[in-house]
This record gives C-alpha cells, structure tokens and sequence, in this order.
C-alpha cells in the first residue's frame, strides 16, 4: 500500500461527503460520522505501520520518512478533534449562517464537516513534501480551505472580518513565499530540496541572491506560523473564526507551517552551506521576539480566544528557537524532532481547551474569560480538564507541556544561546501569570446570582477530551511515548 | 561583503527613480493650467456623471467569475496534454488518459456542486 493512497483515498471521501451534501438530504451528523471514520481508518493504517513506501522515482518529490509518518497521524488527529469540536459547535453554526434560522435545522453543516478533509489531505502531503512546487501546492490547498472555514459563519461580521484579514495577509505571505522560491529556483536551478541543499553547500561567489530569497520565504513562512513580527493578524482572525476553526488553525495551520519550516530550515541549513548562520541568527531572533510578545501581550487580554491566540503566537516563538538549536546530539533528538515533539504536546492541551470553550459557547456562555466563572462548581469535570490543559499550556512539571519547554530549553544549553535561554524562561514564567489567571476564573464563584444551564459535552466529545487530558499526563511523566513514534 | 548587494542597492534606485521621476515629471508638467469646478468634475464621456462611483453589484457577478476562472484554468492543463497525447499513448500507453480524467473528474465534481447549488441559475 503507497502512503500516497492515504491522501488520495481522504481527498476523494471529502469529494463524495461534498456531494452528498448536495444531492442527498441526509441528516449532516452523517457527514461528520462518515468523516471521523475515514479519518480513523487512515490513522489506523498509519498507527499500524502499513504505510509502506513510495516508488524511487517519487523520491525526488514525496519522501516518507518517520518524520513525514508522525505529522500525517498529527495532521489526521487534528482533523478528527476538529470535526468532534464542529458536532459540539454544530447550533452556532447554523445560526449565522441559515437565511431563516427558526425555519431550517442545519444550514451549511455540511460543507462544514468536509471541508476539514481537504485540509487534512493538503497537511498530509505537506508533511512528505520535498520538493518547493509540492510544498506550494500542498500549502495552497490547506490555505484556501481555511481561507473558506474562518469566513463560514457568512451572517457574523466578526468572522467576516477575521476572514477578510486572513485572505489578504494569507495572500501577501504566499506571495513572499512564492517570490522567495522562485529566487532560490532562479539562483540554484533546483526545485527539489536535496538539489538545493547540495547547491548551497557547493557555493561559490555571490550570496546575497540566496540571502535575498532565504529572507523572503522565512518571511512567508513566519506570517503562517505567526511569528512576530507577522503575527498581527492572529489576535483578531483567533476571535473572529468559528471556535473549531480556531482550533484547527491554532494546531493544524501551525504544525503544517512548522513541518515546511523544518523541511527548508534543514535544507538551509545543510553542513558547509553559505546561509547556515545568516538563517540561525534570523530564526533565533524571530524565535526570542516571539516568546517575549507573546507571553507579555497574553497577560492584557480579557477574551479567552484572543488570549489562546496569543499563547499560540508564544507558542510559536519557541518552536522557532527549537529549529535553531541544531547541536542537540545531547537530547538524541534533531531541531526538527524537537519541534515535533512540542507540537505533539501542544495539540491535546489546545483541543481541550477549545473543546470546553466550545461546549460553553453552544450553551449560550459568552467567550470572556470571565464567563468561564463558576466551571468548576457547575461541571467540575470540565473544570478539572481545563485546569490541566491550562496548567499544560502554562508548562507546569508533570504535564506534557513541561516537557516539551523542557526539551527546548535544554537544547539551548546545549547550544549555549544563554540570552535566548533566558527569554525562555521569562517567556514561560509570564505564561503562569495569565494562564492561571483564567484557572482562577474557573475556580471562583461566578458574578451574577442567577447560574446558567450546566456546560455539557457529546458522547464522542467526553471521549476525545479524556484521552487528550491522559495524553497530557502520560506524556508529561513518560515523554517516550511520543519520541518512541518520533525516532524510529 | 556589502559590495554584493550592489546590484539589488542599483535595482532599486532604478525602481525608486523611475516612480520618482514619472510623478515628478506630471507635478511638473501637468496641473499647470488654473483649476475650476467644471475642471475639477469626473469626466464621463462628456455626459453628466450618473450614481455612486461604487454601486453595489450583484453576488451572481462574482459567482459566474470565480466559476470561470475554475473551467478556464482547466483547459490551461488541457493544451499541453493535447499536444503531448499522441505521441505519449503511443510509448507509454493509456494511462496520461486516465490521469487527464480524474483530473476532471474533480472539477466534475467542482461542477455538479456548483449546479446544484444553484450558483448557474441567474434567476433565483
């Protein structure tokens, strides 16, 4: 079985979905149904190691490393909590984007279900890709599916505009990327990775044309991550974006950015190439601003998306630093390992807090993270589960997400970068400020005397966030578990 | 190391001074002649302007372009595959058939949505 009968076979289930859809009046839960289980199956086929290998003359474009087999399980898992998280958002929905609301039951649903696949088979592809024009293609498909999920409550002008902002700034980055390609296509004569990188460590004479060009798609690339100074759009795009699509952003959009990253990264960054410092220095002070804005404009925020957006801003700054460490012989992991391995980490703990959030939201709640008042006397599971993810997020020791900052931050001792070590640390140390804030919230009692009704969540829902919140502990006491599928 | 970037410090003087010039050159030469209200007013083939310079325009408008763009693009990919056909079946059989087809079968697809969606409809 090719690994590529993987992507061919979810694409082609996201076609099927988009046409029964329209033909067919099917109650839309199908959709999502029929969604999750083709995405299991093909995480099962990945989990099982079935995957197998690609034909020698696709290697040049499509290599399946260990690398590429965890970030497509990571694009499928993404995939699969987001349509969990759409079923739980599924009457906001409906409600801004059906005409006559009172009149029809799930207006646009549909779209809403299957959309996710594409984005899904675009991840996947990228995560093999090693060749500038795969890359491109496989990035477009993921950015033009998103650029439809931000702007799909069509009644809301929150998520107009943060569709609006997406668009044009997505646009202005892929233009940057694709300008910066074709520098490095014009200087090199190679569009696979290999090509250039053996290009670049066979150099001589001018390197201002390959700077130029490394300059320009780090640019690219750094407004998809969100890493400052390109991160202005995330805050209001975050807000403004139906929650799940958030959180597919947040997680899905961020790991595609990353596994592109640590595919060119790697290729810059080849022994002998003539760009390896010009790129190490740029990634680190990307890297450093990042974690500092991050963290320091978390702590105003008083809406709790906004404030997850700003996290993953923070988030982002240290995945760079993670890419630039890459002397980390020590941790037996690559840079590129490490960054995985974070990613891997930050994916349960966002989703559970989306989860919850979205839960909250279906009820009526309100997305301040004053709302969140009196969780924890309500539903005290759900209250529980939001403290872990958050003190996840935060970086409290024994979660998942002390280990992946740990694993960074020894990277950069590793290296000895002792100022961006000190970043880190301040970066992390603010994080427990504003992230226990909003635990503090769920803790207290809530400020009106009348309550609500009780935030609940789906069966499916229960589900996922019970083993996001044991993937969050397990893997913050045996972090093996996730280098186990990451180091072969 | 900075004589490198030599090239791209002359490329863009010339970009900054070719924009330079051109609007220098109508501050210049143009806006020379005494202004009045007439003068000033949008010229519209001589007749009266009519409206808002931005009315609103119907949704269907943007519809029936993006869907063009889609089956434009298509027969891009078509040409070269045309040309090429002959000579590639004879060599190495039918599958660049087959490749063409699924190819449009996905806008197939792209297409079926679109029509059932009502989106060829002007009428509705």
């Amino acid at each position: 079985m090719s690994p590529l009968s993987l992507e061919l076979g979810l694409g082609l289930l996201g076609l099927v979905l988009l046409l029964v859809e329209s033909f067919a009046s099917v109650p839309r839960k199908l959709i999502a149904y029929a969604a999750i289980g083709g995405l299991l199956a093909a995480l099962a086929v990945i989990v099982s190691g079935a995957a197998g290998s690609v034909p020698d003359s696709l290697k040049e474009f499509y290599v399946v490393d260990p690398l590429a087999l965890f970030y497509k399980g990571f694009a499928i898992i993404a995939t699969l909590a987001t349509i969990i998280l759409s079923l739980e958002y599924a009457p906001i929905i409906h409600q801004f984007v059906a005409t006559h609301p009172e009149r029809t039951k799930e207006a646009g649903l549909g779209e809403f279900y299957s959309l996710p696949l594409f984005v899904c088979v675009g991840m996947m592809v990228m995560a093999s890709a090693v060749d500038l024009i795969t890359i491109f293609v496989a990035l477009e498909l993921v950015t033009v599916s998103f650029y439809v999920l931000v702007a799909f409550m069509r009644r809301s002008a929150a998520s107009l505009e943060a569709g609006v902002k997406y668009l044009i700034l997505g646009a202005l980055s892929t233009g940057l990327l694709v300008y910066g390609m074709s520098w490095l296509y014009g200087m090199t004569g190679e569009l696979s990775l290999s090509g250039v990188a053996y290009k670049l460590a066979h150099w001589e004479g001018n390197s201002a044309p390959i700077l130029f060009a490394v300059g320009l798609m780090l640019a690219g690339l750094a407004f998809k991550v969100g890493a400052v100074p390109f991160h202005i759009w995330i805050p209001d795009v975050y807000q403004g974006a139906p929650t799940p699509v958030t959180a597919f952003l947040s997680v899905g959009s961020k790991a595609a950015g990353f596994v592109v990253l640590t595919r060119i990264v790697g290729t810059f960054l080849t022994p002998g190439s003539v760009v390896a410092g010009p790129v190490i220095q740029i990634l680190l002070i990307l890297g450093g601003a990042t974690i500092l804005l991050g963290n320091l404009a978390a702590i105003a925020q008083t809406n709790f998306k906004r404030l997850l957006g700003y996290s993953s801003i923070a988030h982002a700054g240290y995945l760079l630093v993670a890419l630039a460490c890459i002397h980390t012989g020590g941790l037996k992991m690559t840079s590129g390992e490490v960054a995985a391995f974070y990613l891997a980490t930050y994916l349960p703990m966002t989703f559970v807090c989306f989860l919850i959030l979205s839960a909250m939201r279906a009820k009526g709640y309100g997305e301040d993270i004053a709302s969140l008042k009196g969780l924890g006397r309500a539903n005290p599971t759900l209250g529980l589960a939001l403290a872990i993810a958050l003190a996840s997020l935060a970086g409290l020791p024994l979660t998942a997400g002390f280990m992946g900052k740990f694993f960074v931050i020894f990277a950069t001792v590793l290296e000895g970068y002792y100022t961006y070590l000190a970043i880190a640390v301040i970066g992390a140390a603010t994080g427990f400020f504003y992230y226990f804030k909003v635990i503090l919230a769920v803790y207290s009692k809530p400020d009106g005397p009348s309550e609500g009704p009780t935030p609940d969540l789906g069966l499916l829902s229960k589900v996922s966030l019970a083993v996001f919140v044991a993937a969050i502990l397990v893997v913050g006491v045996y972090p093996d578990l996730i280098r186990f599928a990451l180091v072969k | 190391m900075l004589e490198n970037y030599l090239p791209v410090l002359m490329q863009m003087l010339m970009a900054a001074g070719f924009a330079g010039v051109t609007l220098l050159a109508s501050v210049l030469a143009g806006k020379s002649a005494k202004r009045n209200k007439m003068k000033d007013s949008a010229y519209e083939c001589g007749m009266l302007p009519l409206g808002e310079a931005q009315p609103r325009f119907s949704v269907k408008f943007y519809i029936v372009a993006m869907l063009f763009v889609l089956f434009d693009i298509e027969v891009v990919f078509m040409y070269p595959w045309a040309v090429i056909f002959k000579d590639y079946v004879a060599v190495f059989g039918a599958a660049i058939f087959w490749w063409m087809l699924s190819f449009v079968g996905i806008l197939l697809v792209a297409f079926l949505y679109a029509w059932r969606k009502k989106a060829l409809d002007w009428s509705s």
